[in-house]
């Protein structure tokens, strides 16, 4: 098998494994279901790109973390900025208006709605933190991703954590 | 609803697993992309130095025809080709520090408030290393050439300088400009975000 069939499989493999984190990442990043398809083809060709400099030092999962949320950022910062569409807090108008049922007992997918609504209304790195903490890496993964150490990934995401909970019951709040 | 129901939700909604990725197309897509960048880069890159190189060509040859008393045009052309090798450097230098798209978020977040930083410095600066010199050449160019002739128009001398300082202050105010509304806000939101990020 030759090198290029080599990565292309490898690559194959991972996005089979591992490709319903790009789609998180994505919805997570672009409210738009349009700038979602644009992101995720985006961060696929980013980690197709970097494919080569994967070195096995950390595992695939960490890796396409860090490569997919690096892009998700600078993506969004560049539309920003080519736009001016993307601004905090804006995404919380995109919750339906018609969820008025309690949150314990609204159902799942409308629970999802108002915590991705929640999600898209903090910070991008805090975004990218509860992200991680969600999909349920340990402090030491997620520390591998930011670069941030272990203890400052504790007190980041007791912030993160709190700020979303906020939100999540301002959305409530607002629906009911 | 806590955090544990956040999760439970989150771990449970569907996802595509990837399988709809078409290979042969994000192939394509990437060699493209690839190709289009790389051309764009080159044309780019060419452009910029031979813009320098092709003022430095029309100053030699001014110098040629002046002859050997035309000697102060050599400082024109070396203030042009220091533009032009200001312009290389920094395409060296954005290619030598860019990150790779899997360094870790907080060494990338870093990478970019320093590139913006200096960015903002070149701009803010321009006058330094860009401007002056080439008013310096500019000047050094045409009064060499006036020395040479017996009549000298000055009044269209003097005009054509205004008319290089108005372009220069108003590529001067241009700069300053990107540098208030784009880089000082992007500077300010990614200093937050790292300020925000690492604080107690």
């Amino acid at each position: 098998m030759t090198t290029a069939t080599a990565s292309e499989a490898r690559f194959v493999a991972w996005l089979s494994e591992h490709g319903g984190i790009i789609h998180k990442i994505a919805r997570a990043y672009a409210v738009r279901s349009v700038d979602q398809a644009e992101l995720v083809q985006e961060i696929r060709l980013q980690l197709w790109r970097s494919l080569s400099a994967f070195r096995a030092e950390s595992k695939a999962s960490t890796w396409i973390y860090r490569v997919s949320l690096n892009t998700a950022m600078t993506w969004r910062r560049d539309m920003a900025t080519r736009m001016r569409r993307i601004e905090p807090g804006a995404d919380l108008a995109q919750v339906p208006a018609n969820v008025a049922t309690p949150a314990d007992t609204a159902d799942e997918g409308e629970m999802l709605a108002r915590l991705y609504a929640a999600i898209h209304a903090v910070a991008d790195f805090d975004r990218a933190l509860v992200l991680l903490m969600l999909d349920g890496l340990s402090y030491r993964e997620i520390g591998e991703v930011t670069g941030l150490t272990e203890n400052h990934v504790g007190v980041a995401l007791t912030r993160a954590r709190r700020r979303l909970g906020e939100l999540m019951k301002g959305i409530t709040d607002e629906l009911e | 609803m806590n955090w544990n129901d956040y999760e439970a939700v989150w771990k449970r909604q569907e996802l595509p697993r990837g399988a709809d990725a078409d290979l042969a197309e994000l192939r394509q897509t990437f060699e493209t992309k690839s190709r289009k960048m790389a051309k764009s880069l080159l044309l780019r890159d060419v452009l910029e130095a031979s813009a320098g190189v092709f003022v430095t060509l029309a100053a030699a040859r001014i110098w040629w025809r002046l002859g050997a008393t035309g000697w102060p045009i050599a400082m024109a052309m070396a203030l042009t080709m220091g533009v032009t090798a200001i312009f290389l450097r920094e395409r060296v230098r954005a290619h030598r520090l860019r990150l790779s798209a899997d360094a870790p978020l907080l060494a990338k977040l870093d990478a970019d408030i320093a590139e913006v930083r200096h960015q903002r410095h070149l701009l803010l600066n321009i006058w330094k290393w860009y401007l002056s010199p080439l008013s310096a050449a500019i000047v050094i160019v045409c009064l060499t050439i006036a020395r040479h002739r017996p009549y000298v128009d000055w009044v269209f001398l003097n005009s054509y300088f205004g008319f290089c300082v108005l372009l220069f202050c108003w590529v001067w105010a241009l700069n300053r400009r990107v540098v208030h509304k784009q880089l000082d806000p992007r500077l300010a939101e990614l200093e937050k975000l790292r300020s925000d990020l690492l604080a107690p």
